[in-house]
């Protein structure tokens, strides 16, 4: 069978495009490399989700080579020996199903911060060949077909918005918030009211949230969480021209006379190799998985894999910089009927410091969002078996496990700044690192830039400050090199220039005319926020652009 | 959001986590028995009845650990290195399951000074124990609750019907 078009993935990034083609009338088959879950399927197992990585492929199939650098050199380590996976969320809609949905939006300079900040050392930093205005109406196409709920909050840097409000009303919020306003009106901060992708009243088939106080990193039983898959996927299963095969992990693109004219895949249950044909591809597995199988597709024309030629497939690597800080809160400080409520939101961020000026210079900052530690009682009951390196049991331990899980509650705040493109953060493949299917792994290079650490101890001691005035005690924050594996982007920048970019401003390739990338691998800076909502409206854009101009393909 | 993984949180005290992955991968024991059998004896000084805390016992540590060991989450080279150190405590202090609790709690505190792989394996342990405690009574622990009871603790819901996330959804469409 030939398909219109085989899309890889069922991320954001592969269902914004997705449901546009769908509707389209184009016939539309996406591979998902894990399983289909539905709300039913969903429940608040923390072992299975938070402690042992059960949605993403074992150790045994799958794994990423990691080098970092030490004394100088680059050290390579497998994630096999550490245990730190770098996958995210293999299942039909990916990674966004297990997300917490913070959404900001980016601003109109994040799209041009070489040519408003001029460059810096050892950064690849360039315009985006697009900007804020094209992507606005997708930004609010997210807001209303994905979900997002909150009140508009003006502050200083605030995007220009097109609609006066979100479609959904804030989600109901957490005594604690009201304090965080507090601090912040004393300190002269704007605290601002975090939007979220997650529906606050029913949308069709999906129910609105209820607070079930354990949100981010599992999988919603109500369908309020704005997942590709409950957003977009569900509601168009059953139309004929659209089908999504599970357990199918692709190993390889062919490629014949400059165009991709088929997927090779594996179907992960039975062991068998399958093929799709299509006529147009599109590539969304997320940054670090998209960048490895355009890597491994190599070809006689395409000798050091799909789109290579120029040698950028892989390069420009983004994750997100930052890092997190916390405060205690107990009855000292508000009341515990009130501090213990459980399931409502924190929902405050600060975003006074997206841009801030430095040596009288405005420089690029980031933004702060603030929430409660999640209420997983296992992570929070073996954190307490130190007490200053001390090993403690009996007792003193139950004590403290008593005290902690009863009397107290922390408040984390996550910085967000952004991760700057160098020539230290890539993805390569290796022939001498295979998985179980003998393909080989990706090989992530991770080499931080010291500005990134600059700007995210810039904005902890900002959110430090709010947690001190709020009464909080043993404030304490840690800004670290070391990358979130879960925020990725980059690996297939998008630009007008062929020798430095993979794909051109819609997201083809520019060597290959019936392929597109579609996750947030175009990415050639990230914004300081977390990705997601970039990804849906790019795709959401993308997907308009094959549409408007499907003779060419189909 | 950012996401730490189980072995980091092993890893979290100085020496933790390095140990593991070092172990020569001995045959399986053929003494898994007496493992378990000290292993419930150290789960109950790390976890002893309290006021109103439910035992180690109670709460079915153990039998957490010996179900949880079987998935395929649970490293081969885990197994092993918990044999190893049971296998050196039984060695070095012979009669610890004879001990009062009080000559128990000293016995590991003395394993912990005069062996370099002590302080880790106990953690390691205790990881597990308290894993048992709050875990849902599904995979073993947590029995009739007791840990959650203990705690005041309002389990998410809906609660697993299935352990592990299996999914019993059609997979193709």
């Amino acid at each position: 069978m030939m398909y219109d078009v085989c899309i890889v993935g069922t991320g954001a990034g592969a269902s914004g495009v997705a449901h546009k083609l769908v509707e389209a009338g184009m016939n539309v088959v996406m591979l998902e490399r894990g399983g289909f879950y539905k709300e039913e399927d969903f429940s608040k197992d923390e072992l299975a989700y938070c402690k042992r990585e059960i949605v993403t492929p074992s150790f045994k199939d799958s794994y990423h080579t990691i080098e970092t650098q030490e004394s100088g050199k680059w050290v390579k380590s497998s994630t096999r020996d550490t245990e730190r996976t770098y996958f995210n969320g293999n299942i039909v809609g990916g990674s966004s199903n297990f997300m917490s949905g913070y959404f900001h939006r980016m601003k109109p300079k994040d799209f041009k911060l070489a040519s408003t900040y001029g460059a810096i050392d050892g950064a690849n930093v360039v315009d985006w060949v697009s900007d804020y205005k094209e992507f606005e109406p997708y930004f609010e196409e997210v807001e209303r077909l994905v979900g997002v709920s909150g009140e508009v909050t003006h502050f200083e840097h605030h995007e220009p918005r097109s609609t006066k409000n979100f479609p959904y009303p804030a989600l109901d919020e957490h005594p604690i918030s009201a304090k965080i306003d507090d601090a912040c009106k004393k300190l002269g901060f704007t605290p601002y009211k975090t939007p979220r992708a997650i529906l606050s009243k029913a949308k069709g088939k999906r129910d609105n949230c209820y607070y079930s106080n354990y949100c981010g990193s599992y999988g919603c039983s109500s369908g309020a969480k704005g997942s590709a898959r409950a957003s977009l996927l569900q509601p168009m299963l059953g139309k004929k021209n659209f089908s999504i095969i599970t357990h199918a992990f692709v190993k390889k693109l062919v490629e014949k006379e400059g165009k991709v004219v088929e997927a090779l895949y594996v179907d992960t249950k039975t062991k068998e190799d399958k093929r799709i044909k299509a006529k147009l591809f599109i590539v969304a597995g997320q940054a670090v998985e998209s960048s490895r199988l355009l890597l491994n597709s190599k070809s006689k024309s395409f000798p050091n894999g799909l789109s290579n030629n120029a040698g950028q497939v892989g390069k420009n690597l983004l994750f997100s910089a930052g890092g997190v800080g916390s405060g205690q809160f107990d009855e000292d400080s508000m009341a515990l009927n009130k501090l213990m409520v459980e399931g409502l939101f924190v929902n405050r961020s600060l975003c006074d410091w997206y841009f801030y000026e430095e040596d009288g210079k405005e420089v690029k900052g980031g933004i702060v969002d603030f929430l409660f530690q999640h209420a997983n009682p296992m992570t929070q009951a073996t954190k307490q078996r130190f007490d200053n390196g001390k090993l403690l049991w009996g007792k003193e331990l139950q004590d403290k496990i008593y005290h902690k899980l009863n009397k107290t509650k922390q408040l984390n705040f996550e910085v967000f700044n952004d991760w700057l493109p160098t020539d230290n953060c890539f993805v390569s493949v290796d022939d001498k690192y295979k998985d179980a299917y003998g393909v080989p792994v990706a090989n992530i290079r991770i080499g931080a830039h010291k500005r990134d650490l600059e700007v995210g101890e810039y904005l902890a001691k900002k959110a430090e400050d709010v947690l001190k005035k709020m009464g909080a005690t043993e404030v304490k924050s840690s800004i670290s090199p070391a990358p979130p594996p879960n925020l990725q982007a980059g690996g297939c920048r998008f630009g007008d220039d062929p020798k430095t970019s993979v794909l051109n401003k819609h997201c083809q390739a520019h060597e290959v005319s019936n392929l597109f990338v579609t996750d947030g691998s175009f990415m050639p800076t990230g914004g300081s926020v977390t990705y997601t909502w970039t990804i849906y409206a790019n795709s959401f854009r993308v997907g308009d652009y094959i549409v408007k101009n499907k003779n060419i393909w189909i | 959001m950012k996401k730490i993984t189980r072995r980091v949180f092993i890893a979290s005290s100085v020496l933790a986590g390095t140990a593991l992955v070092l172990l020569p991968q001995e045959a399986k024991s053929n003494i898994k028995i007496d493992l378990f059998k000290t292993l419930t004896a150290v789960q109950e000084v790390l976890f002893p009845k309290g006021l109103v805390a439910p035992s180690a016992i109670e709460f079915g540590a153990t039998a957490y650990l010996a179900n949880v060991a079987t998935h395929s989450s649970f490293l081969d080279s885990d197994l092993v290195y918990l044999q190893s150190g049971a296998e050196k405590l039984m060695t070095e202090y012979p009669d610890f399951l004879s001990q009062s609790p009080k000559e128990q709690d000293e016995t590991l505190r003395a394993f912990i000074k005069n062996h370099e792989m002590g302080e880790n394996w106990i953690s390691f342990i205790l990881y597990f124990t308290l894993e048992a405690l709050l875990a849902n009574p599904i995979y073993g622990g947590n029995k009739n609750e007791s840990g959650w009871k203990w705690l005041n603790h309002n389990a998410g819901v809906p609660q697993p019907k299935v352990p592990y996330a299996q999914n019993l959804q059609g997979e193709v469409i």
